[in-house]
């Protein structure tokens, strides 16, 4: 009787040991496939995962750009997997088995706004840098940045953070148009500082912290959008004082604010 | 006693309100001056610039070959350039701060060209022309400035002889004379014309619809909506092309749709809304898209790539053109899905519109081992029409290639034309 509790205990205490011991790796990532284009927190495990194990060497920002794609793909291939840049169901069970990932540590030092020298291999200490991080949780087109996002939505949200949605993608509108029109500064900032052009510089108010939908909005006309109608000025008839922007052939308008050529 | 208390109290209340007044003044007195200096050092940049820019134009007349000229050029180039970044920071009237920097702009682009599409003689007569307008600009120029470079207004002074009703400077007028300078010595090439008139949407040929009609065309494009529509209003008459603004509410929704008087094309579409969990996958998203480009008639359209941000995915297509099967970059609509439940919430066609005219082109046999350094690694090529610096729409290879960056590898979009093998584009994939 004795022999079998003892064998009894011993076989649990194996299984317990082997269980406390063994990697933390259940339900890692979410369901869905990760593709170029996607961004969020199974993006950052995708890329700290590929990093910790030697296959990624860019920045972990949780944006599956083409760094991320190559990283994958040479994963893929060399643990013989369809080499899709895919991260699907099979490719991140492979990953998962393969690699560790420390949530905790990485998402808190994200959130800092540190950011990592290199996942993985070393002391966990020497892993990060302070500063230099800090990501908006968006995916722009090639020719933008996210330091032109921050500007904008400051710009958007100083001018026209009581108007309709339409109309502060409009506002982020008029600030592109100009870029592209030779009569403007080439730039976002240029745009935005040029002495006298908006109101929300002059009068500190674009220093404001932008909300949510200000973001959006830009984010939407960075991505092409444009309510505006290739307009380059826009105005407020009740406040506008310069007889010179009534010239101006008049487009639409929405809510306050008038858009023109 | 209270009496006496109170003057105390009143007496040294009294003397901190003036030594917080005196810092305070003594402090904005130092930041305008800071910032009159600024301006006033950037304003003789910008004067001394213009000397340098009209001495390297008219050095450029001195040669009928253009690789004689080809140091002054570049210099040309450089210098309205800086020049035009520097009125761009000025405090200066609008009107004549936008004609002055679009003249630039135009010097240092004609000059930048001369060699690929000007001929010597045209290039002459063109920029003779020009240093005779830039002589008499600068001349105003340095009238005109002249208070604030010699430190004779403060910035307040000088904002309020900008702003006054008889400005003692006759801006606008210059401004003017730029604006005519412009038309006369470099009116729009025929491409640019043509880019304009597409971007405007001027020139559609088509019968014109009632407004009851584009709410009709509203509610065939989005059948899902429940178009309680709020108000439609026609585009007011500076607009280069009508179209009907039309606002509607669906629920939580609400939104706008822009849609051309001529024709009834959707110019763009957005809606805003609250927005619950992510229920659907990646691939479910694409689709939706498809589907609802496919329903609304955009039937010849490829997908181009998707970008993910907290609320929506948003999908770029391009135009798929059949003679040689090439995307046309130029031709493209926009799709905004919402992550949660897969509606299309934006929709951007305005460049879609109106077609490129696209001509046929030979297309040379490329070496690209010799083209490329032996680390480039070509991972896609293609053929596309893109719009090359003189707005041409040019039949080109759309090269993606990589290069190992030290340990990284990066990831390049090259657009070679196809004919010429001119690189139209390079540009950094992240």
């Amino acid at each position: 009787m004795k022999k079998i509790v003892l064998s009894i205990l011993t076989i649990a205490l194996l299984i317990g040991s082997a269980y406390a011991t063994s990697p933390v790796q259940i339900n890692a990532f979410s369901s869905r496939d990760l593709a170029q284009g996607s961004t969020g927190d199974d993006i950052i495990e995708l890329q700290a995962r590929l990093q910790y194990i030697g296959f990624y060497n860019g920045k972990i920002d949780g944006k599956f750009g083409y760094g991320t794609y190559w990283a994958l793909r040479s994963f893929q291939e060399q643990y013989g997997l369809p080499i899709d840049g895919i991260a699907g169901s099979q490719t991140k069970k492979k990953l998962t088995a393969a690699s560790s990932y420390d949530e905790k540590f990485v998402m808190d030092n994200l959130k800092k706004g540190n950011q990592f020298t290199h996942y993985g291999g070393k002391p966990l200490s020497s892993q990060v840098k302070q500063g230099g991080g800090g990501n908006e949780n968006v995916h722009l087109p090639s020719k933008y940045s996210e330091q032109d996002l921050k500007l904008m939505a400051n710009a958007v949200y100083g001018e026209a953070r009581g108007e309709p949605y339409e109309g502060q993608v409009a506002v982020a509108a008029v600030i592109l148009n100009r870029v592209e029109h030779a009569d403007f500064p080439d730039t976002i900032g240029g745009v935005i500082f040029q002495p006298g052009a908006f109101t929300a510089v002059a009068d500190g108010q674009i220093w404001l912290t932008p909300n949510e939908r200000a973001k959006e909005a830009v984010l939407d006309a960075l991505n092409g959008w444009d309510p505006s109608e290739n307009s380059i000025y826009y105005f407020n008839p009740i406040t506008a004082t310069s007889k010179w922007i009534w010239s101006r052939p008049q487009v639409k308008k929405i809510g306050l604010h008038v858009f023109c050529h | 006693m209270t009496m006496k208390k109170m003057v105390f109290v009143l007496a040294y209340a009294l003397i901190v309100v003036s030594v917080f007044a005196f810092t305070k003044t003594t402090e904005n007195s130092k930041l305008s001056l800071a910032l009159s200096n600024q301006y006033a050092k950037k304003m003789a940049d910008a004067s001394e610039k213009l000397d340098e820019l009209d001495s390297a134009l008219k050095q450029t007349l001195l040669f009928n070959n253009s690789d004689g000229s080809q140091k002054a050029r570049e210099d040309i180039w450089r210098l309205s350039s800086d020049i035009k970044s520097s009125v761009a920071s000025l405090p200066l009237d609008a009107s004549f701060s936008t004609s002055w920097m679009n003249y630039l702009g135009r010097i240092g682009n004609y000059a930048k060209e001369a060699d690929r599409s000007v001929e010597p003689d045209e290039y002459y007569k063109v920029m003779s022309q020009a240093s005779k307008n830039l002589g008499v600009m600068q001349d105003e120029w340095t009238l005109a400035t002249a208070g604030l470079v010699d430190g004779k207004y403060s910035m307040d002074e000088w904002t309020n002889r900008l702003n006054a009703t008889n400005p003692d400077v006759d801006w606008s007028n210059m401004g003017e004379s730029i604006k005519q300078y412009t038309e006369t010595d470099f009116p729009l090439t025929a491409s640019e014309s043509d880019a304009m008139k597409k971007k405007e949407l001027k020139n559609i040929d088509e019968a014109k619809v009632t407004q009851e009609v584009a709410v009709e065309r509203f509610k065939t494009v989005f059948p899902t909506v429940s178009n309680e529509v709020i108000g439609v209003e026609k585009s007011m008459p500076g607009s280069p092309y009508p179209f009907f603004h039309i606002r509607f509410a669906d629920g939580e929704s609400i939104g706008y749709i822009d849609i051309t008087e001529k024709g009834g094309h959707v110019l763009s579409y957005l809606s805003e809304r609250p927005f619950g969990k992510d229920s659907l996958s990646f691939d479910e998203i694409k689709k939706r898209a498809e589907d609802f480009l496919v329903a609304a008639n955009y039937k010849d359209l490829v997908y181009e790539e998707s970008r993910e941000n907290s609320t929506a995915w948003h999908f770029v297509f391009v135009r798929k053109e059949p003679f040689y099967g090439a995307k046309v970059f130029s031709d493209v609509i926009h799709v905004k899905v919402a992550k949660d439940n897969g509606d299309v919430i934006g929709l951007n066609a305005a460049e879609y519109i109106r077609k490129e005219k696209l001509h046929r082109q030979s297309v040379k046999k490329m070496d690209w081992n010799e083209f490329f350094h032996k680390d480039v690694k070509i991972v896609n090529d293609e053929l596309a029409y893109v719009e090359n610096e003189r707005l041409e729409q040019r039949l080109s290879h759309y090269l993606t290639v990589t290069r190992d960056e030290h340990g990284t590898i990066g990831t390049y979009n090259v657009i070679v034309d196809a004919e010429t093998a001119e690189v139209i584009k390079t540009e950094k994939l992240n």
